[in-house]
């Protein structure tokens, strides 16, 4: 019994690392280039693709981060 | 570059603060459906950002975000993912709609004229739907249901009623059909106002719970789809004309999915009407906060005198206070809910495991109380001379014969520093009769056999010296009556006693003037609680030591899912067969409805002249919403009541 609760919370920690260096990497990526996201975004018409485009990768990889995050920290749903 | 003037530059402090702000508007958002979006607007708007950016921004991670709480929420069954869609293609519609409105605002009349018609339609909008959820949770408070899930409202039920057909589609959130021309308006309105002031689910979840009857737990979970739906709708709409600053929406999202995550949590903790509660007084600030600010934007308009600078500056600089001041109610709201249900969900798990070592053999083996949890043999009886104590008195000293007891007698006589200066006199008689009775009552406890101290104390707070008191003897319970006169001001007993129950850590056993224990049958309220199994255990010590039958009874809601009906019988059930195995006459009794309502008829029905309940204890804001169920009890029946505190 005892044994499967450690593997079970390094499995969470494991994943939200994984996840959290992920999100990092992601923002670092749209900070280096804000100035040409921006560019290209303001100018709308296609380019509507790139703000739809970052926000469900982002939301995948930070959303998944965040689920984990709690989930290590003990915070859980009841029942 | 000139293109990117809608974009401001963005440093550290700025990161952060949008950060926080999503993380709160995220916490609120996964707890209220709505959004959190009105908290986000305006904040972006206080870093200087042009309204229709901050709306497109918003929307943009609004979306995104929306999916995850969905997701989330989905798990813990909570989402009408048809209702949800239903709503959402119409609300695109509102959308679309909506942004068209405000392109053509800011092209007329600039940024001002796209800031006013913002901050107008947020006081509208807050006013109406604000005051009307803060009425609804001030009612249940006052009716007393907030244990309970909510009913479904007149409206709803006349809106359900009406039968149109070709148009009539089942929603399992309303458990029943509606006819979609009642959805389509409420789903424009909502992606109008969403793609106006980022915030549809101000009219979309109200709509959903007042107009078509989905319990509010839902309606706030079926926003999230509707929301991430014409989310994406409107995002692609403001993309589309370059609006949307991509930083400040992931920035938010950065905050805000943390804060949807917790929120959602919490509301598996809390009870429905909390979400009301928050959702109220969260719009009511945000009101404020742009209440104040539109002097500023007709002022920029010409639409009225030029305003001074500085005034201007302090209006915005009130209304950014008003704003945190929002955001810290809402966030402070959710987060001791949270902190309180996950800790006493915690304590009853523990509880629930240790209670297998209660049995009532113990205590008749023993002779004696051996169990803490229930033992009452330390008795304080409180008693200010009126006939409102007789019947206290007459029960505290039968209590304290059959359960080996002893007993302590308590006059408080209420009295300030200022009375003792200025009534010395009066004070001095006051205590002189105080003594006299309790002696008397001492002579009258010895001669029926029982030990009896006295205890005669003054103070300006009665409840506090009776806690007080109990605490300083280590008294197990205080037995009192249900008014009295104390001192100098006769005062409402109920109030003393609510107190008392409230503050004590002791248990409180409430005798009404006229009450007389006979023996005929105890009842016995449990709800699943550790304080149920705490007010079980001291049935079995008095029910032993009285010979009485006991019926356990257990009230459940009218809308209590099965899942949660199973858990209550199966409790009653246990609760039931360790009192048999202690040789008590024990029964069970399964009622639905108003659990004090329905506690006071189960009483009267089974002819029970003892009812035993536990106590949560509640104290301060959370007492005063939700009020107790073993006040009201008390209020209602004309029988004994036990509150047992664990």
């Amino acid at each position: 019994m005892e044994n499967s609760v450690p593997s079970d919370a390094s499995k969470h920690v494991t994943k939200m690392v994984l996840y959290g260096l992920a999100t990092v990497s992601l923002y670092a990526l749209m900070f280096v280039s804000e100035e040409r996201i921006l560019t290209l975004t303001a100018q709308g018409g296609w380019y509507f693709m790139i703000p739809i485009t970052i926000a469900f990768i982002f939301s995948f990889a930070h959303g998944t981060f965040t689920a984990q995050f709690w989930d290590v920290l003990g915070i859980k749903a009841k029942k | 570059m000139d293109n990117l003037s809608n974009f401001i530059h963005l440093d550290l402090i700025t990161i952060l603060y949008l950060f926080t702000v999503g993380f709160i508007g995220g916490l609120v958002s996964g707890f209220i459906g709505s959004g959190g979006a009105f908290v986000l607007t305006p904040a972006m708007m206080s870093l200087g950002v042009p309204g229709i950016v901050a709306v497109a921004s918003n929307i943009c991670h609004k979306f995104p975000k929306a999916l995850v709480g969905a997701m989330k929420r989905a798990k813990y069954g909570q989402v009408d993912v048809k209702l949800g869609i239903v709503l959402g293609v119409s609300a695109e519609a509102g959308v679309l709609y909506g942004a068209h409105v405000q392109e053509g605002i800011k092209k007329t009349f600039g940024d001002a004229g796209s800031n006013l018609y913002v901050s107008v339609a947020f006081v509208i909008v807050l006013a109406i739907v604000g005051g009307y959820v803060l009425r609804d949770a001030w009612s249940i408070y006052k009716a007393g249901t907030s244990d309970h899930e909510e009913k479904v409202g007149k409206l709803a039920r006349r809106v359900q009623a009406i039968n149109i057909p070709g148009t009539m589609v089942y929603f399992p959130s309303l458990k029943t059909k509606i006819s979609i021309l009642f959805t389509i308006p409420i789903g424009f309105a909502t992606g109008m106002l969403a793609a106006t002031i980022a915030v549809g689910g101000f009219i979309g979840v109200p709509a959903m719970h007042y107009v078509m009857g989905a319990p509010s737990l839902m309606a706030s979970a079926t926003e999230l789809v509707i929301a991430f739906v014409m989310g994406v709708g409107g995002t692609i709409k403001y993309a589309w004309s370059g609006l949307v600053d991509v930083r400040l929406a992931m920035i938010i999202l950065a905050g805000s999915l943390f804060g949807i995550q917790l929120g959602a949590i919490g509301t598996t903790y809390v009870k429905p009407y909390l979400i009301k509660v928050v959702m109220g007084v969260i719009m009511m600030l945000v009101l404020l906060s742009r209440g104040i600010v539109i002097p500023v934007y007709l002022s920029d308009l010409g639409m009225i005198t030029h305003m001074d600078p500085g005034l201007a500056k302090l209006l915005k600089n009130v209304s950014f206070s008003v704003m945190i001041i929002a955001l810290a109610t809402g966030a402070f709201i959710v987060l001791s809910a949270l902190i309180k249900g996950m800790r006493a969900h915690r304590t009853e798990k523990e509880t629930a495991a240790a209670i297998g070592v209660f049995t009532g053999h113990d205590v008749a083996a023993a002779g004696t109380q051996l169990d803490p949890i229930g033992r009452l043999e330390r008795i304080l009886l409180v008693t200010d001379g009126s006939e409102y104590s007789t019947g206290a008195v007459q029960e505290a000293i039968n209590l304290a014969k059959r359960c080996g007891g002893r007993l302590r007698a308590l006059s408080v006589i209420a009295a300030d520093s200022e009375y003792e200066t200025l009534g010395a006199q009066l004070l001095k008689k006051e205590q002189d009769n105080a003594l006299a009775h309790l002696r008397e009552l001492q002579a009258t406890a010895v001669a029926a056999g029982v030990e009896c101290e006295i205890q005669l104390r003054q103070g300006a707070e009665i409840y506090q010296e009776i806690v007080s008191e109990a605490d300083d003897q280590h008294m197990d319970v205080i037995v009192m009556g249900r008014r009295g006169r104390s001192g100098l001001l006769r005062t409402m007993m109920g109030s003393t006693t609510a107190r008392v129950i409230g503050h004590t850590r002791c248990s409180v056993f409430v005798v009404p003037r006229a009450a007389h224990m006979e023996g005929r049958n105890t009842l016995l309220a449990v709800d699943g609680s550790r304080y149920s199994d705490a007010a079980a255990a001291a049935t079995a010590n008095i029910a032993r030591q009285c010979n009485t039958p006991v019926t356990v009874v257990s009230v459940s809601s009218e809308e209590a899912s099965p899942m949660r009906q199973k858990e209550v019988e199966g409790n009653v059930a246990r609760i039931v067969r360790l009192l048999s195995q202690t040789g008590i006459a024990a029964r069970s009794r399964l009622m639905k409805g108003r659990p004090d309502l329905a506690i006071v008829e189960a009483a009267r029905a089974e002819g029970s002249d003892l009812i035993v309940m536990g106590s949560h204890g509640r104290t301060g804001l959370d007492r005063m919403l939700i009020g107790s169920v073993s006040e009201r009890v008390i209020g209602h029946t004309n029988c004994a009541v036990l509150v047992v505190k664990a």
